[in-house]
């Protein structure tokens, strides 16, 4: 009896809250439709917790997006030097076992950014800017803390409940299926997110966490200050507009990451400033001379395993 | 090409021979010196506020300066930088990097060469192949693991701290929305 009744109360339910006539004209399967729908709606649930599942799906969702508007460096030694670290840091959280990636983006800005889930990507930029291994693994431990701490997934939940059930008809006619319903939904929230940022308080969080993965790991936890003073002193320079309209003031973080730190991480020993594998990475060996670029070369940069 | 190796040759050789740019910086608060990079190490001089200083140096949470006629250690959070100081965009060694292997690979210059603003973000498609090639890259824990011991690094307790700095095991979060 109950089996008879429900796939029922799921039509009447979906031609309720669905504008009916192209949806319906345009799909035949109402009832994956109707889950679809509610698929998104519950994104927008700020009261449900998404599980890890859905969760890195978001996320892989978002690090598209990024990775659309500026792709991975070219440099596969530089991206495995990043995965390393950025994995290692990310064990000394309470969540080790998400999927982390990490990738260096193609562009001379100074940004970073992550997505649900373990995704990271930092800009050249950031990666050239850098006084040593210590400031790197700041960088990658704050965003790092972006996401144990679920904050875009959070925001981004917010950001869902207001858009998505107000957009159910008209993007799924857009999208063209409902398989790439979900996805289009995530990257428009996504979009906004990206470029207006996080509340304020998720980010000096994320700083007051940083410093703590990365001492944890073994670091200098002041990596993380000396990149902020860097920010504090070229805000006003290109290639800084976007980081600085989605954080707050880097003196202002500074000021507060300082209160928060006081002098309790300064007895920590041994900590690392810099590791010789990342000055060599940064600076390869020249090749000895002009006349044999093939083997200068393979000289140059040795293959990474 | 073979102007673009003789290119390469000549820009990393004279990488090598620059030195690292000294950073200016001024006094926030009013300090001593410290002979060494430590809490009770000797004072060796004292630093009025807004007093300015080149930065020559750093280690853990100090940064070495050189302060009127005087060398000795800061804490880092004690130093503004001045604006415009701190590394260059472009540093010349990593740009001689991609350099080198662009001229190797044969293919576009992929670095340094756009922004990545608001609109850009707004534009964009998303890129499942670049997802795929990003999760090539990934590691294993064990790999990291290994790696970071072979390093030398040395793992240390610390908890987390709130706002005031009082430890806290895991700062709660925020798992419904204001």
């Amino acid at each position: 009896m109950t089996r008879l009744r429900r796939p029922l109360s799921l039509l009447i339910a979906a031609a309720l809250c669905l504008p009916p006539a192209p949806a319906q004209a345009q799909f035949g399967g109402l009832g994956g439709l109707f889950d679809k729908a509610q698929k998104a709606k519950k994104v927008g649930d700020s009261m449900r917790e998404i599980g890890p599942e859905e969760e890195i799906k978001i996320g892989n969702d978002l690090a598209g997006m990024i990775l659309g508007a500026a792709p991975l460096v070219d440099n596969a030694a530089e991206q495995h030097y990043v995965n390393r670290l950025g994995m290692w840091l990310a064990l000394h959280t309470d969540r080790p076992d998400l999927p982390w990636k990490f990738g260096v983006i193609a562009t001379e800005d100074v940004n970073a950014f992550s997505t649900p889930g373990g995704y990271v990507l930092i800009s050249q930029g950031v990666f050239e800017r850098v006084r040593n291994e210590s400031e790197l693994a700041g960088v990658l431990a704050h965003e790092i803390a972006h996401v144990v701490q679920k904050h875009h997934l959070h925001a981004l939940q917010n950001e869902m409940r207001t858009t998505a059930v107000a957009d159910v008809g008209g993007s799924m006619v857009a999208s063209g299926g409902v398989g790439g319903f979900l996805t289009e939904q995530v990257v428009k929230a996504g979009k906004t997110l990206y470029t207006r940022g996080l509340d304020k308080g998720d980010e000096y969080e994320a700083d007051r966490m940083g410093v703590v993965i990365a001492a944890r790991a073994g670091y200098s936890p002041y990596g993380l200050v000396g990149v902020l003073q860097t920010l504090s002193a070229q805000q006003d320079q290109k290639g800084m507009a976007l980081m600085m309209k989605t954080h707050p003031n880097p003196t202002d973080r500074m000021d507060r990451l300082g209160k928060a730190m006081g002098t309790r991480l300064d007895a920590l020993t041994p900590v690392a400033d810099d590791l010789p594998s990342f000055v060599a990475l940064r600076n390869p060996p020249p090749p000895p001379a002009a006349k044999a670029p093939a083997k200068a070369r393979a000289k140059a940069k040795p293959r990474r395993k | 090409m073979k102007f673009a190796s003789a290119l390469v040759g000549a820009l990393a050789l004279s990488v090598a021979a620059l030195p690292a740019a000294a950073e200016e910086g001024a006094v926030i608060r009013a300090d001593e010196l410290k002979a060494m990079p430590f809490i009770d190490a000797a004072t060796s001089a004292k630093v009025t506020a807004n007093q300015q200083v080149t930065i020559v140096g750093r280690k853990g949470g100090w940064v070495e300066v050189q302060a009127g006629g005087q060398t000795g250690w800061l804490r880092m959070l004690n130093v503004r930088l001045a604006a415009g100081s701190g590394p260059a965009q472009g540093q010349a060694n990593v740009r001689a990097a991609s350099l080198l292997r662009t001229g190797s690979s044969g293919k576009t210059v992929t670095t340094g060469i756009k922004g990545l603003g608001e609109e850009d973000l707004q534009n964009a498609s998303p890129d499942p192949a670049q997802v795929a090639a990003l999760a090539d890259f990934a590691v294993p824990a064990s790999e990291a693991s290994a790696n970071a011991h072979a390093s030398g690094l040395v793992e240390q307790q610390v908890e987390f701290v709130d706002e005031k700095g009082k430890p806290v095991t895991r700062p709660k979060a925020k798992g419904k929305n204001k």
